[in-house]
This record gives C-alpha cells, structure tokens and sequence, in this order.
C-alpha cells in the first residue's frame, strides 16, 4: 500500500506534464473539432456544429488526395531508409580504415533541423540557379524542373526524407546488431546456413523488436512531415507534395479555419494510430499468436 | 549699473534659451524616461526597410529614450503566424506587428489594433514634436478607419512596376532587329500586345545567340500563393478585373452569373496572356516567388518583367548583388484600352500598391513606450536615410531630401513615378478574408499552371470555389 502511494508520487510530475501538455490541449483540439471557427469570419466565434466538420473531410477531394500522396510519400520514403540503414548499420559492424569518420559523416544530417535541410535542398534544386539541374542538363540533357514535374517534385520530397532520416535507423539498427549473442549465427554456421538463411532466420526475428520501433518512429513522422517538404517545394507542383502536415498547416494558419483543421488533425491521428495498429497485428501479434498455437 | 544690468538681462536670456530649447530636443529622453528599462518587441517580415528599422532606427531610438527595442525580423508566413497567434491568444508577447496593406481590414475587423491617433490626442504627453501624421503619403489612408483615425505607422510603400534593360532597349543592333522583324520601335510597351512583343522577341533573340536572356519574368510558383497574387494583382486589374473579380456590392460574388467578374471575359485573357508569358520567361519562372523574380532580372536574365518596387533599388543600384546596375529602366505596366480612364477615374487601378505599416496590438503590455518608437519611425527627420537604405517613401516630406533625390536618378525616375503615379496604383481591396480567399481558391490555381485545367474552365472553378468559402465565412448571404 505504502509502496503504491510512494510509486503515484514519484510518477506525478511526469503524469501531470503528460496531462498538461499532452491530454489537455488534445481534448482542447477534440473540442474545436465540433465547432465552426474561423476569426477571420462574418462570426469570428466559435459555433457549435456536431460533427459537421468531420462529414466535411469524408467529401473533401483536397483531404482525399492529401492521404493518397502521404501514404505513398510514407511507403516509398520509410521502406528505403529501413532497407539501406540495415545495409548500414551491417557496414558498420564491420572493420575497414575509416570507419570512425565515415559513421560521424553519416550522421550529421539528423542534427541538422528540417527548415534548413528544406532550405539547402531548394537552393540546390532550383532550376537555373540549382546544382543539381545544371549537373542533369550538363552530364544527360535532363531538365530538372520541380515547379512542372509532379512525379520529379514527389521523387526529390521522398529522397530528401531518406537523405535525412537514415542514419536513424542506421544507428537504431546498429545497436540492435551489436547487442545480438554470437551463439545463435555460430550454431547456424555449424548446422550449414547460408548467408540468406542466417539472415532471415536467425538476424531478422532478433532485430524484428528494434525494426518495429525504428518503422513505428519513422512512420508516424513521416506522416507528419511540414518543414522540409514547405521548403522544398511549397505543397507544389500543384498538390502533387501537400502532404498531411502541410495539408493541415494550409488550413489551420493561413486560411485560420480552426474548425476544420483541428477535425483534420483528428482524423489524422486516428489514421496513424490505425495504420500503427495494422502494422503491429501484422509484423508481431499473428507472429506471437502462430508460436502460440 | 547699466552694464549690470545687461549682464544680468543676458544671463537671463541664456538661462530661459538653455532651458527651452532642450525642451524640444530632448522630447525622446523627457518621454522616455518613465519607460526606461522597458523592452519592446516587435515582428516583422525581413525585408530591407525592416532590417534598417532593426539595424539602424532601433537602436537610435534606445540612445536616445532608454527604451530597448527588440524587432524579430521572419519570413513573410511565420511574421503573419506569430503576430496572429499572439493577438488571438492575448498573450500580449508583441508591441509592435507589421502589418500587410492586405490584412489591416481582418485586423481593423477583429479589433486587434490600438488607435494610434486617439490615443495621441488622448495624451498630449506622447505626442513627438517632429511627427505629423498629416505627412504621410495617401497610402497611409489604407490603414486608417472610416473616421479617419491611423491605426499603423506606413513604414514601406512600393509600387510594382514595370522594369526593363536600357542597354537591351537601346542597343543598335537589337533594335534594327526588333525594327526589321515587327516594324515597330523597341521602347517600353504601353499595351500588353507590344509587351508580348518584345517578350517573344528577346527570348528567340536569346536563343539565336545562345544567351542567356528571356523576354520577361514570370511569378508562377506552382506552390507558392506568389503566382496567384502575381495575377490577381499585377495582371487582371490592367485587362480592368479589379477587386479579384468579387464584388462587395454584389453580395461578395465572384461568378459572372452573380455580378463578379473572376471568371470574367477579361479575366480569361488576362490569364492566357500571363500562361503564354510564362511560357516564354526564363526556365525557373514555375518555382519563382516574388524573391526569386527579382534575382532572376537582376541576374539579367530578363529583358523586362513586373517587379516589386522593394527590390528596383538593389537591382538598379547594388553592384554585388546585381549584374545589371546602370541599365534599369522603369516605366508603367502594359494596360488594355480603358484601364488608364478607370484608374484615373478612381474605378480603377494599373497596378498594385504595396506596402504596410507598424501597428501597436491592443494587447500589448508596454502602449504608451510603443507610441513612442512608432512616432519615432514615423517623424520626418528619418526618413531620407530610410529612403536610401530601401527604397520606400511613405512622408511626403522624402520626396524633396537631396539624398533623395540623387537616388532618384539612379533607378531612372521611380521616385518621381511614386510620386506622381502612384495614385493609380491600389493596394489589395479592402476585404477581411484575404487569405481565407486565397488558400479556397489557390489548389485550383495551380492546376491550371500545370496544364491540369483549362484557364477558362480553371477561373470558372475559382470563381465557385471562392463564393462557396464567402458563404462558409458568413459573408455571402
């Protein structure tokens, strides 16, 4: 009894800044979501409408298209920076001249802050001014040009996400490797496993836990991706990159419609929370279910 | 005795010269001193006559009151970002914003800002000896409400001008070409046929000589609300669609059906006038915003385009930043038959007047010490040197300073422009939803850029889009 009471105070600071920080302004959103709000209205004030706004997003072309280019923006730009931090964090593990420096060099992206990794990426990718097009133009006669190529624009957002976000996973990764008992790969070897098999049947479950996390990290910011892609192209060529983030930064402080931002900003959270869900059930619970049984 | 009492009368007359005259000279120390250790904080977009007011005019104004200034200077959306949230939210964090000629009607709508001068007239004490609010030029009537009273000090003004190359226009050599192939004079183009003219002509005469030179510039961000301020403000009103093609009178509509004019006739040419310019400006035009316009003709990398008048100073005068110094010329933009009549008439305008002013937010903790510095910025004795760091005029004092004047001659007359022709310019219509606007209609812009939509069908979706967004704002019944 007494430990118990002992246990709550020593968790109360963080539950309260979780409370204060997190759940209040969350239920404050929730609120909002239920109201018409836009201060820049005939009304400026809140006015109650159900879930007018919700009903609004199921026929909302713009939110629709939005999902479409994020999960797409989402599937291409997390599955590469999972597959190339495990090839990696596998370099890693292995001595060669250099090593030390290579990893330093190959982390400084993630402290670099996203408006600037936007910034620099624009400037570089310009056209007429930017590096890139000229080396395309110059080397293959390729005219890069991200304000009329939506495909082009789409491909840069998701390259410079990897760019950025791998050596995450890589370091991720690379701790789960290093922290692996020898035993398993050594029986493995004994018993005449190849490569492959050692991979897939002994590596890959032991570092299943850390690429869940990793993939559960990864996702839900790239769900929630502003500032780089704001940068870069602006939402633009057309709405070929206005991603969610942007998508409901648009709504929220340019147009100020708080109503329907924060009903957006719901749904999107229910969204990834669902998506997280699936890709839970899928990778471990069936998995933990078929040992099971 | 005689001598005496002269000494005496003269000893008089410097005790009361000595303790008058500090009186006016020393109104900034005298009014300071009650708010001596205050801070003041203020945000603002990063442009040069916000960074002068930064660099220069904040800190003069601390030596001589004591009153500290802090000026944040951001990009354009996080300046609108900060200074709403904190009026909205009344966290009373700023004392002073920059307010946008285009949003002053959102924020005179939701009361956000101090009447400067009431509050003046409301105490004597305040008011500075060298600011006269009858001095600004007519752009301050922008910020000020039906009664007449200001609500922001102007502290920038620009017209968005038509700029072209002088040694392009007066080269013998371009112009026997020009001459052989349109049997026309190459001079700066008074309508928007003879613009499309030597737009075309410049940039086949580019590639004939593999320069790297195009006919004009083109603000088509296909992502950026740039592009579609580009047309709704630079290029609609002088094929006469003015106000955005929504009218206020007409129950807010936009539509032809309804009275408004977006989807007009003359808003259809207008906007396949400014695609085919696009089309033939130089390869970066579908990524330029209003910054990137300017570097490109700076670049020389136009032979003419439509520029913000914020920027014609650095282009025609800064050699580091610009490689065509000594060869801007400026003149007024390309107009159809009667735009001209209209602007002159006062139903219409040519052009876009921009600009904006410092306000002091209703909820700042520190008024009386901000009416202080927006005095301080707006008073006559500051604003030559202002002028000349960037160029903006917003006292009709400025116009005659000799630094001024010199400058004029420089950029080829665009002070004497804004002085006499800035009366047909007009800043954005004095709508509370600008943005709101902007943002329902902008998606569909951008389609119509990437070819997605036909202009005639793209303007007749806006046109739908913005009326349904006045409706869900409460405007249109």
């Amino acid at each position: 009894m007494r430990s118990n009471r002992v246990g709550w105070l020593l968790l109360a600071p963080t539950i309260a800044i979780l409370g204060i920080f997190g759940i209040v302004p969350f239920l404050y959103v929730l609120y909002v979501a239920l109201h018409q709000w836009n201060p820049f209205g005939a009304n400026p004030y809140m006015v109650y409408n159900g879930a007018n706004n919700f009903r609004r997003l199921v026929f909302d072309n713009e939110f629709l298209t939005s999902i479409a280019f994020t999960l797409k923006f989402a599937f291409f730009a997390v599955l590469s920076e999972v597959i190339l931090g495990y090839f990696l964090a596998q370099l890693f593990m292995r001595e060669f001249p250099g090593r030390g420096l290579f990893r330093t060099i190959h982390t400084l992206p993630l402290i670099v802050a996203p408006i600037v990794v936007g910034s620099v990426w624009r400037l570089m990718m310009t056209p007429s001014i930017g590096i890139i097009p000229y080396l395309l133009k110059s080397w293959f006669g390729y005219d890069l040009n991200i304000g009329r190529d939506a495909t082009m624009a789409f491909a840069l957002t998701v390259i410079m996400d990897i760019w950025h976000w791998t050596p995450l996973v890589t370091l991720t990764l690379l701790a789960a490797l290093v922290s692996l008992p020898k035993e398993p790969f050594e029986q493995a070897q004994i018993d005449g496993a190849n490569r492959w098999q050692i991979f897939w049947h002994v590596t890959l479950p032991m570092i299943r836990p850390a690429i869940l996390a990793t993939v559960f990290i990864r996702l839900m910011d790239a769900l929630r991706t502003v500032d780089e892609v704001w940068m870069l192209t602006g939402g633009g060529p057309g709405a070929a990159t206005r991603y969610l983030g942007l998508h409901i930064w648009k709504i929220v402080f340019p147009k100020t419609d708080y109503g329907y931002g924060s009903a957006t900003s719901v749904i999107v959270l229910y969204l990834t929370l669902v998506m997280c869900w699936l890709l839970y059930v899928a990778l471990v619970a069936r998995r933990g279910q078929k040992r099971a049984s | 005795m005689k001598h005496e009492l002269g000494m005496s009368l003269a000893a008089l007359a410097v005790g009361l010269m000595t303790s008058v005259m500090p009186a006016k000279a020393d109104f900034w120390s005298d009014a300071g001193a009650k708010y001596k250790g205050v801070t003041l904080h203020g945000v603002t977009e990063s442009t040069p006559p916000s960074n002068y007011i930064k660099d220069v005019l904040a800190p003069a104004f601390e030596k001589a009151t004591g009153i500290k200034v802090e000026i944040e200077t951001t990009s354009w959306d996080q300046m609108y970002d900060k200074a709403i949230k904190d009026m909205e939210a009344k966290t009373g964090i700023y004392d002073m914003v920059y307010i946008e000629q285009d949003i002053i009607y959102a924020y005179l709508a939701r009361d956000f800002l101090v009447d400067i001068t009431k509050s003046l007239k409301d105490d004597p004490s305040l008011k500075a000896p060298d600011y006269d609010e009858t001095h600004f030029t007519t752009f301050a009537n922008y910020f000020k409400n039906a009664d007449g009273d200001l609500f922001g000090i102007p502290m920038e003004a620009f017209i968005k001008l038509y700029l072209y190359r002088t040694d392009l226009f007066n080269d013998p050599a371009i112009k026997e070409a020009f001459k052989k192939e349109t049997g026309k004079d190459l001079v700066p183009a008074k309508t928007h046929e003879e613009y499309t003219q030597i737009a075309e002509f410049f940039t086949k005469w580019g590639k004939d000589h593999s320069l790297e030179l195009w006919g004009t510039t083109a603000q088509a961000s296909t992502g950026h609300p740039a592009s579609w301020y580009e047309f709704f403000e630079s290029v609609a009103p002088t094929f006469g669609v003015y106000n955005w093609g929504i009218d206020a009178s007409k129950n807010y509509s936009a539509s032809v059906a309804n009275g408004g004019t977006m989807n007009s006739d003359k808003a259809k040419a207008a906007l396949k006038y400014w695609l085919h310019l696009r089309d033939i400006a130089p390869p970066e035009s579908p990524a330029s915003t209003w910054t990137e316009v300017a570097t490109t003709f700076a670049a020389g990398r136009a032979a003419q385009g439509l520029v913000y008048g914020e920027n014609a100073a650095w282009i025609a005068a800064d050699a580091e930043k610009s490689k065509v110094v000594g060869n801007v010329g400026v003149a007024l933009p390309p107009l159809e038959p009667g735009v001209m009549e209209d602007a002159e008439a006062g139903k219409g305008y040519i052009g876009y007047y921009d600009g904006g002013a410092f306000g002091l937010p209703i909820t700042s903790k520190n008024k009386e010490a901000s009416l202080l510095f927006l005095q301080y910025i707006g008073q006559d004795s500051v604003q030559g040197d202002w002028a000349v760091a960037a160029p903006r005029i917003t006292n009709t004092a400025t116009y005659d300073d000799p630094k001024v004047i010199e400058m004029d001659k420089k950029l080829n007359g665009y002070y004497t422009m804004l002085k006499n022709d800035g009366k047909l310019f007009a800043g954005a219509p004095p709508y509370p939803f600008h943005a709101q606007v902007r943002e329902a209609t902008a998606p569909i812009f951008y389609k119509i850029l990437l070819g997605e939509v036909s202009p005639d069908d793209g303007l007749d979706q806006m046109a739908a889009a913005a009326e349904a967004e006045l409706t869900n704002l409460g405007y249109r019944k």
